[in-house]
């Protein structure tokens, strides 16, 4: 085919230029290590890296949410440790002051400690995270949780629990509320609570007492009343009496599937009272063991009083110690199952990191194969065209 | 002798207008739309004689371009595609790359936007975190008001160059008018070809043909005629339309194109494709208006989702959560010529049935008709267009005010200026609301094993919503809702009061109370932000089907790859056109190599023929010796 001159060098001209532009994307790859220069490049694979570079992100913040979960539940285990110790502490104490040598001094002595404790276990339940917010508040966190009262110490949080997103589709609880870890203990042996009457005569003292059959248990409000010295009954809340039988000091007495137990010398009229259980706050229970300790020990019957409310308290903070390890059990399971939530993004981390780097990432190798290759292609364009360029037949005319 | 003087004469004058067209071929090696040119040797007719026919020599029949028309018509077509393709691939490319950054791209904006959400989540009493909110709040709404500045820029770049390009395609076809004049008025004056004038108009008409689609018809004795778009005379022999732009009759802000013939002006800027020109026309309509309109309705939806969840929580001072961010209105503008006195309120009514289209409202003789502004598709619209029953479709909710003339006509835009109106309405961290409204508690005293849920807002609206609700059980299977009512209890069914439901489950026993109540204090309750964050990721467009960052994605991959395909068309465009080059200039451009042949061919033709003088001369003294004696 004829060519023209100026066509030649134009097309000459245009090679180069071609050459030298996919030379500088090249050099511009290698020196940004980006395979896609623009997402036209290639635009399904810019679409995914987007994605994947969203759902990085996303990730690296789910684990900041697990890091601040980790952060305040680790602190929620270590004040329901030093709760738990507290209470450990009580319960000596109450063993202690439960036998029948002490005086009332060592009682004073003893209930001066106590009242110390309950000021410790205060303490504990109004704790504050890095972030100054109450740790047993719910979710009111900037207002104290448990304050003193004419009544006594009364929880005045709420009942939330926040949750913090540390997965697409999983969510753990934080902390606990107050309510939950301090104020729902469950009373006496979980299903009644036994007391006796202040206006018993008698040295009857009855234990806290257990359901010996559950499907025979009636929930309801009974009374223990002796008759005479050596005969009970038991009446409902209707006064109704649903047993009765002949006392002896430390057998068994059992109605609608509960069994209790009195021992000592019970007058005629004395009573005990055998009442539903519902809840009963941390802080009660322990002042319920300081005012036993601070009452006065006069005669048989204020001592079989003392002993039925400090046998009583032993098993509510028995409760209260299970109560404890229970919730501790529950934080220590999340702390778990954030610890298994972080194994499996680390792990899906690292597959959208390896996908993401063949889609995005230059291969060194190649390209620099690739430009070695166009260089050798500009260079030999460029002397090619010097060559051709300079020959003319006017240089022989 | 006389014969052969002349024969030699004629030889010498032919092979020096040879010799000179060849210096005219070397002169124009680097004249751009040059035609070589050659000059046709033609032989003198013989004078008979009794010997039969001797020549007298020769002369030159013309000097001849050599040049096919159909092969520049090829050349002009793979021009115009070319260089259409290639405009449109250059701002394809640049719109781009704006929106792919996958740093700064609106996918890693939205998202570090959800993060900070999380991280208010996370704790919701810290009011650094709830800067930080609202910073990603600014640079979310900065981000987007840079993207549509930036696509803004563009529109005006374009504008300007679409008023640039009808100026010279206007002053072009000008020149082409007069140079058909000057050819005709050659041609007929000497009978031969004006060839340089002729070049110079193919030239132009080459010039034209990277501006716009053309179609060339020739006309008269030499003239020709230039046609655009479908068939509306650029050039019709010696006169010349006028190519202008006019502002739209609805956006006086951009133009579209007339042609003013004296028959007055007609709108062909749908009708013109190829070129530059079609190029930047394409791009505008088929790329940068909906990348626009896409853009605006990410920030609508984005405004909607989030006000929607934030006005259902509480903030840390214990108010109802406001609006977060602001946007841009639904725009509407009436065409210029509307006669009637009618007014058109559109609102937003239904993210999900949002589209990314533009509409014209039209009076009709009967009622009002909708259709897409770039199909023409009919849209079919239910209500009545009053403000008590709006006409509703796509999304919208149109009212119509006034009287309206038959033929009045209304561009709806719902979502292209959102975008410029967007701004974060929440100032102080502490509106953020964080925390639901309510609070449910189950009291201390219950016995039964009944617990509550922590409660769902199903109306912000309702006036009593944080009023304090107690349920009571009357019995383990009845309760009661603030002391009046008997409701069955089914554990677990929720319980609506008040625009909040909860559900309780368990075994309550008679007395258990649960109560429902403000939230106010609830500083550490993050579970509105929670919500946000889920709504933020949540399926609200297309019909509940895409979320606000697929829908991100989707905008960058459709341009990405409407980009792609404008480049891949462009280079193969190129091959072909390049080819089209090599075959014209194979034929029409000037080889020196060629061009230094002819001239050593005709320089020794040149010298014979003066040789042939010599001989002449040399024969006539001989004969003049011959007779002297």
């Amino acid at each position: 085919m004829r060519i023209s001159t100026y066509a030649m060098h134009q097309t000459a001209l245009e090679t180069l230029l071609r050459q030298q532009s996919t030379l500088s994307r090249t050099q511009e790859q290698i020196a940004t290590g980006k395979r896609l220069l623009s997402p036209a490049d290639d635009p399904a694979a810019a679409v995914h890296i987007a994605e994947l570079e969203r759902a990085l992100a996303e990730s690296a913040q789910f684990a900041r949410n697990s890091d601040m979960a980790e952060a305040r539940l680790s602190l929620t285990e270590t004040a329901l440790a030093n709760a738990g110790e507290t209470l450990q502490r009580v319960r000596e104490l109450v063993v202690q002051a439960n036998t029948g040598t002490m005086d009332d001094d060592s009682r004073a002595l003893i209930a001066s400690e106590v009242k110390e404790l309950l000021n410790e276990l205060l303490d504990i339940a109004n704790r504050k995270d890095a972030n100054g917010e109450y740790l047993f508040a719910g979710y009111s966190t900037l207002n104290q949780p448990f304050v003193r009262t004419a009544a006594g110490i009364a929880y005045v949080g709420d009942q939330g629990v926040r949750m913090l997103q540390i997965g697409p589709a999983m969510r753990v609880p934080d902390g606990q509320s107050g309510q939950r870890v301090f104020v729902d203990v469950p009373a006496g042996n979980g299903s009644f609570v036994t007391a006796a009457n202040p206006g018993n005569t008698g040295s009857g003292v009855i234990d806290a007492g257990v359901i010996a059959d559950r499907t025979a248990w009636v929930p309801g409000d009974y009374t223990l009343r002796f008759t005479s010295p050596t005969t009970w009954e038991v009446v409902d809340a209707a006064s109704t009496v649903v047993a009765s039988g002949t006392y002896t000091s430390g057998a068994a007495i059992e109605f609608n599937g509960a069994r209790v137990t009195v021992t000592g010398a019970p007058e005629a009229g004395d009573a005990f009272t055998i009442s539903r259980a519902g809840s009963k706050d941390m802080f009660s229970m322990v002042e319920d063991v300081l005012a036993a300790l601070q009452a006065p020990i006069d005669t048989p019957a204020d001592r079989a009083q003392v002993t039925t409310r400090l046998g009583a308290a032993l098993t509510q903070i028995d409760k209260a110690i299970d109560h404890l390890l229970a919730v501790r059990g529950e934080v220590g399971s999340r702390l778990s199952s954030i610890e298994r939530a972080a194994d499996a993004r680390a792990d899906l981390d690292l597959q959208i990191t390896q996908s993401l780097s063949e889609l995005r990432d230059l291969d060194y190798a190649e390209a620099v194969s690739r430009m070695n290759r166009q260089l050798v292609g500009l260079e030999a364009a460029q002397l090619s065209y010097v060559r051709i360029s300079q020959l003319s037949l006017f240089d022989y005319l | 002798m006389a014969d052969l003087m002349s024969n030699s004469v004629s030889a010498l004058l032919a092979f020096q207008r040879a010799i000179a067209v060849t210096g005219h071929n070397i002169a124009n090696v680097n004249t751009p739309g040059y035609s070589r040119q050659r000059a046709e040797f033609i032989s003198r007719g013989g004078q008979p004689s009794g010997d039969g026919y001797v020549g007298d020599g020769v002369r030159i029949a013309t000097v001849r371009r050599l040049y096919d028309d159909l092969v520049a018509a090829q050349v002009r077509t793979t021009a115009s595609s070319y260089r259409n393709l290639e405009i449109f691939a250059s701002y394809a490319e640049r719109l781009s790359n704006l929106l792919g950054d996958t740093d700064t791209g609106l996918t890693a904006t939205l998202q570090k936007f959800v993060n900070a959400v999380h991280g208010v989540a996370d704790a919701p009493t810290s009011i650094p975190a709830r800067q930080v909110l609202l910073s990603e709040a600014e640079s979310l709404r900065d981000r987007l008001q840079y993207m549509d500045a930036r696509l803004r820029d563009l529109e005006t770049q374009i504008e300007s160059r679409i008023r640039s390009e009808a100026t010279e395609i206007t002053a072009i076809a000008k020149s082409i008018a007069q140079l058909n004049r000057e050819i005709e008025a050659e041609s007929v004056r000497t009978g031969q070809p004006p060839n340089d004038l002729l070049d110079q108009r193919d030239r132009l008409i080459d010039e034209l043909s990277e501006r716009l689609n053309v179609t060339v018809v020739p006309s008269g004795r030499a003239m020709v005629s230039v046609f655009v778009g479908t068939g509306q005379p650029l050039v019709l022999g010696a006169e010349a339309a006028t190519l202008s732009t006019r502002p739209d009759v609805f956006d006086r802000t951009r133009s579209i194109m007339v042609i003013e013939t004296e028959n007055g002006a007609s709108d062909i800027t749908h009708a013109l494709t190829g070129g530059s020109l079609g190029g930047l026309l394409a791009f505008r309509s088929e790329l940068l208006d909906p990348a626009r309109n896409a853009i605006g309705r990410i920030a609508v939806a984005l405004t909607e989702v989030v006000n929607e969840q934030h006005r259902a929580g509480m903030d840390l001072t214990g108010a109802l959560g406001g609006d977060f961010f602001g946007i841009g209105s639904v725009e509407v503008l009436a065409r210029a010529s509307n006669t009637g006195s009618a007014s058109v309120t559109v609102t937003r009514s239904d993210i999900s049935a949002l589209t990314e289209h533009d509409y014209i409202l039209r009076r009709t003789a009967t009622g009002w008709d909708l259709r897409r502004a770039d199909t023409g598709e009919a849209i079919a619209l239910t209500g009545a267009g009053t403000a008590a029953d709006p006409f509703v479709a796509e999304g919208l909710s149109i009212v119509v005010g006034g009287t309206a003339a038959a033929g009045d006509e209304f561009l709806i835009r719902p979502t292209r200026d959102a975008v410029r109106g967007f701004e974060v309405l929440i100032q102080n961290p502490e509106q953020i609301a964080a925390a639901a409204p309510i609070r449910t508690t189950a009291d201390p005293g219950n016995l039964g094993t009944g617990t509550i849920s922590a409660g769902v807002v199903t109306d912000r609206n309702h006036p009593q919503l944080l009023a304090p609700v107690t349920i009571e059980f009357l019995s383990p299977t009845t309760y009661s809702i603030n002391g009046s009512g008997s409701y069955t209890y089914t554990p677990g069914a929720p319980i609506e009061v008040n625009g909040w439901r909860v559900e309780i489950s368990g075994a309550p026993e008679t007395g258990d109370r649960f109560t429902v109540g403000s939230n106010a204090n609830g500083a550490g309750d993050n579970r509105n932000a929670l919500l946000l964050a889920d709504a933020l990721r949540g399926p609200v467009l297309n019909g509940g089907t895409t979320s606000l960052d697929s829908a991100a994605t989707r905008l960058t991959g459709n341009v990405a790859t409407a980009t792609r395909q404008a480049q891949a068309g462009r280079d193969a465009q190129k091959i072909v056109h390049d080819d089209n080059l090599a075959t014209r200039d194979s034929l029409s451009g000037v080889n020196l190599d060629e061009e230094a042949a002819n001239l050593l061919r005709f320089q020794q033709a040149y010298q014979a023929a003066a040789q042939m003088i010599q001989v002449a001369s040399t024969l006539f003294d001989a004969l003049l010796a011959a007779t002297r004696r």
